[in-house]
């Protein structure tokens, strides 16, 4: 044995939609403290993969390890307890509740028991889980909204709240999907802020699907690669770049990509 | 006995299948339960009536209960539908429970709450075969009611129009892609409900007889659970739907006494909603596609 | 107080509680079209209590609530695993089995309808009233009323984020036909007479359109709806049939232009001046 096993495994995972495999024999592991990236051209397989490790959808064969414990057959609303959250590619913000409600509900699998959902949170000001969802609040620069109707709110604001409010759970597994798509420079900045707070002290290990290369490359120390739901690659994010198969990917697809493509490259 | 039950119950269920065939209309290129159908059959049945009441000539008064029905049921689409595409999914169908509310409660402040008779217009013209009583007007309507059916679902699979509106209910995105103009049909669904519940209201008024304001509530809700009962969605099966109901009830009425009827139908409606909510004769996604 | 004007009042509180007894399914996204079925639950047992065993009306009609609520959770299991138009339909069909079954129980007067001895008068449903919308406004402080609200605004993300779905869904509906049970009884003790025709689909479709007037996204909506139905007509003098086309109307109106219903929880943060740091945030973010 050697140490603790990795924070999340994937086994031979296979999905298929109808006639169509979208994850096909998967495997991969994300190790404990890392910042994974996982890639891959529009398709691949990326939501799915998040879909199957969250439990919203059952896989069709192989096993999905948190932390060493088999989770494959686990109920989505279990899988909470063992350790994972995430964040939604379309923000998925609940429109009905105000910022740091949206925020609590992220605390619910720490205070959801017949007592704890009777907790007046609303009454008290001083409720001990609302200064629990306003501190953190504070610490992402977000607190001034604390109040807000979501859907009012700027959608780089939007995106922030939806990782404040999955880090309220305390998961050892953080997975965040495209969370810098469709932010401006200011906000991918205090995202990227955010994050190194969260990631800071090593207990959380960050899992993120991202299109932004420059975002990956500046976060990420960890890469795995996705293509037709096969695992392409998988390493450094240097090893990643240099890998023949990766670059024949990425060329290969799309007109607009290439070039920040062949930037990244170049530049390893 | 039971020869003539099961006749009365198809009579019965022929009724009720109109009211599920317009039902299931609006669920399957709408998406939308029209709570106001039983409100338009019950606005059928008394205009038939008040109409012949004021001397109209009963054809005559048919044709103008059917129309007046239809203007109606376009009015309806401007309220539930027209004006409030984008809203919250639930405002049509909270809309159309207004509108049933609405139309019973105009119908008692024009002609009051009690239950009104039609003359009789067909007396003496019932068909004895083998010792079953067929009346005239029942057999017609079964006759109106299987070729309305029909011409429906000629409509639908032969005319151009009808492929839109299967277009629309198979993923109503798609058709507005493919060009759909679904601004000019969904009138044309909504009017073609509610000729469909129109002349359930019409055929119900001259073959029982019998009309009052909340006769919607009665029979048009049991339209409801033979439209559930044969798959939302499926225009056969409303109509199987609604035979079943219909024979259901007065095989009730006859073996097991007529007060537990409604407990029947309705216990079987729950039963199936439960246990296989798209109906007996479904294979399709429920709600969508498969008119 | 004159007699017109506690007459009023009673039908205020009465419909105020009805009204909370719709709002709780809503609430988490469900509507509990049988709503009608289970107010006769609570207004039959009540009665009979009250008239066959003699037990002091404010214990029967608490009981009423009970016995509506267990039925509500015996149906709610099933029935709760349908969704959407299903979920209504399949609760209206509840309410029409109810209703049906009332009108042939002998015991309880049958279609004749069943006539009630013990007399309550305003205070007592005044207090009723109020301590449902009390209770109601408690719960909704609690974590209870963010986990149901997160469940109706996003059944799956909720599931995601570790709430039990179909736990809260079960106790809103519950909790819903407890209070409408309640409601029943009220009506029971003070009308002195209930007939299963009375709780019928048109009540159901009624309360909840009153409910959805007044707004469901905060727990004052149902109070101010349950207001406007019962008063306003009376300003305008009708006959009581009148009202009800006034009302439809209103609503179909209301459904095309405001569809949130009358308070929105947006308009009563900004009342309280609780959203303002949320627009004057806007004004200073960059351009996104």
């Amino acid at each position: 044995m050697s140490g603790p096993p990795p924070i999340l495994r994937l086994e031979r995972v296979t999905k298929r939609f109808g006639g169509m495999t979208a994850i096909d024999d998967l495997s991969f592991t994300v190790r404990r403290g890392s910042r994974t990236a996982l890639i891959g051209p529009n398709g691949a397989g990326k939501t799915t993969v998040f879909n199957l490790v969250t439990g919203a959808i059952p896989v069709d064969a192989g096993q999905v390890f948190v932390d060493g414990r088999d989770i494959t057959h686990v109920p989505s609303r279990k899988r909470v307890r063992y350790g994972l959250a995430r964040s939604f590619q379309n923000v998925r913000l609940m429109p009905h509740l105000t910022a740091i409600e949206n925020v609590m509900v992220g605390q619910h699998c720490h205070n959801g028991g017949l007592f704890g959902v009777l907790q007046p949170v609303n009454l008290w000001p001083r409720n001990r889980w609302r200064e629990a969802a306003r501190a953190a609040l504070r610490e992402a620069g977000l607190e001034q909204y604390a109040g807000a109707t979501v859907k009012n709110l700027p959608y780089g604001v939007q995106k922030r709240l939806e990782v404040v409010r999955a880090t309220m759970a305390k998961p050892q597994l953080l997975l965040l999907d495209e969370p810098a798509a469709g932010l401006n420079s200011a906000e991918t900045e205090a995202l990227q802020a955010l994050l190194g707070g969260i990631c800071g002290s090593g207990d959380v290990t960050l899992l993120v699907v991202e299109h932004d290369m420059h975002f990956v490359g500046a976060l990420c120390d960890a890469v795995v690669v996705l293509d037709f739901g096969r695992k392409i690659a998988e390493g450094t994010p240097a090893e990643v770049r240099a890998d023949p198969r990766v670059q024949e990917i990425y060329l290969g697809t799309t007109i607009t990509e290439p070039v920040e493509r062949c930037h990244v490259a170049r530049s390893a | 006995m039971l020869g003539q039950q099961i006749i009365n119950g198809v009579m019965l269920g022929s009724v009720y299948a109109m009211v599920a065939v317009a039902l299931t209309l609006s669920i399957g290129v709408l998406n939308f339960l029209n709570f106001s159908i039983p409100g338009l059959f019950m606005i059928a049945g008394m205009a038939a009536w008040a109409l012949i009441h004021a001397g109209v000539a009963w054809p005559l008064a048919i044709l103008a209960a059917l129309a007046i029905t239809a203007a109606v049921s376009l009015v309806v689409e401007r309220f539930t539908w027209r004006w409030l595409r984008g809203a919250e999914p639930f405002v049509p169908l909270v809309s159309s429970m207004a509108f049933l509310l609405l139309f019973e409660h105009l119908a008692i402040a024009w002609w009051g709450s009690e239950m009104r008779v039609l003359p009789p217009l067909f007396a003496g013209t019932d068909w004895r075969i083998g010792g079953f009583v067929i009346g005239l007007p029942q057999l017609a309507g079964l006759a109106i009611s299987i070729a309305s059916i029909f011409g429906l679902s000629l409509l639908l699979k032969r005319t151009s129009m009808g492929r839109s509106l299967r277009t629309i209910a198979e993923d109503s995105d798609t058709a507005l892609l493919l060009g759909v103009d679904v601004n000019r049909l969904v009138p044309v669904v909504f009017a073609l409900a509610g000729l469909f519940a129109a002349i359930a209201g019409v055929l119900f008024a001259l073959n029982y007889r019998q009309v009052q304001p909340f006769m919607g509530e009665a029979v048009g809700l049991k339209g409801i659970s033979a439209m559930i009962v044969g798959g939302m969605g499926n225009t056969w099966g409303a109509v199987a739907g609604g035979l079943i109901i219909g024979i259901a009830e007065v095989l009730s009425v006859g073996y097991v006494g007529a007060n537990f009827v409604d407990i029947s139908v309705f216990g079987l409606l729950l039963l199936i909603l439960v246990v296989r909510p798209t109906g007996l004769f479904a294979g399709l996604p429920a709600g969508r596609g498969g008119i | 107080m004159s007699g017109y004007l506690e007459g009023i009042l009673v039908l205020l509180a009465v419909n105020v509680v009805f009204a909370y007894g719709a709002f709780l399914p809503v609430a988490a996204g469900q509507l509990n079209l049988g709503l009608a079925g289970f107010a006769a639950i609570g207004a039959y047992s009540s009665a009979y209590l009250s008239n066959a065993y003699a037990i002091d009306p404010t214990f029967a009609i608490l009981f009423g609530g009970i016995a509506a609520g267990a039925i509500a959770l015996i149906v709610a299991v099933p029935v709760l695993r349908t969704r959407g138009i299903y979920l209504a339909l399949a609760t209206f069909a509840v309410g029409q089995i109810v209703q049906a079954t009332l009108l042939n129980l002998e015991v309880v007067g049958g279609a004749a309808g069943y006539p009630v001895t013990a007399f309550i008068r305003l205070p007592t449903i005044a207090a009723f009233a109020t301590g449902v919308v009390v209770f109601v406004a408690l719960l909704f402080a609690t974590r209870f009323g963010i986990a149901v609200t997160a469940v109706h605004d996003d059944e799956r993300v909720a599931d995601l984020m570790g709430l039990n779905t179909r736990a809260f869904q079960i106790a809103a509906f519950t909790l819903g036909s407890v209070i409408a049970g309640i409601g029943g009884g009220l009506y029971a003790h003070h009308f002195s007479f209930i007939e299963a025709q009375y709780f019928n689909i048109g009540l159901s479709i009624t309360i909840v359109l009153y409910v959805l007037l007044g707004g469901t996204q905060t727990v004052l909506g149902p109070l101010l709806g349950a207001a406007v139905f019962t008063l306003l007509p009376e300003l305008l003098r009708g006959s009581a049939n009148w009202r009800y086309v006034l009302f439809a109307a209103a609503v179909i109106i209301l459904m095309a232009l405001r569809p949130q219903g009358l308070l929105t929880g947006e308009q009563i943060r900004r009342l309280l001046g609780v959203d303002r740091q949320g627009r004057s945030a806007l004004s200073r973010e960059p351009a996104a």
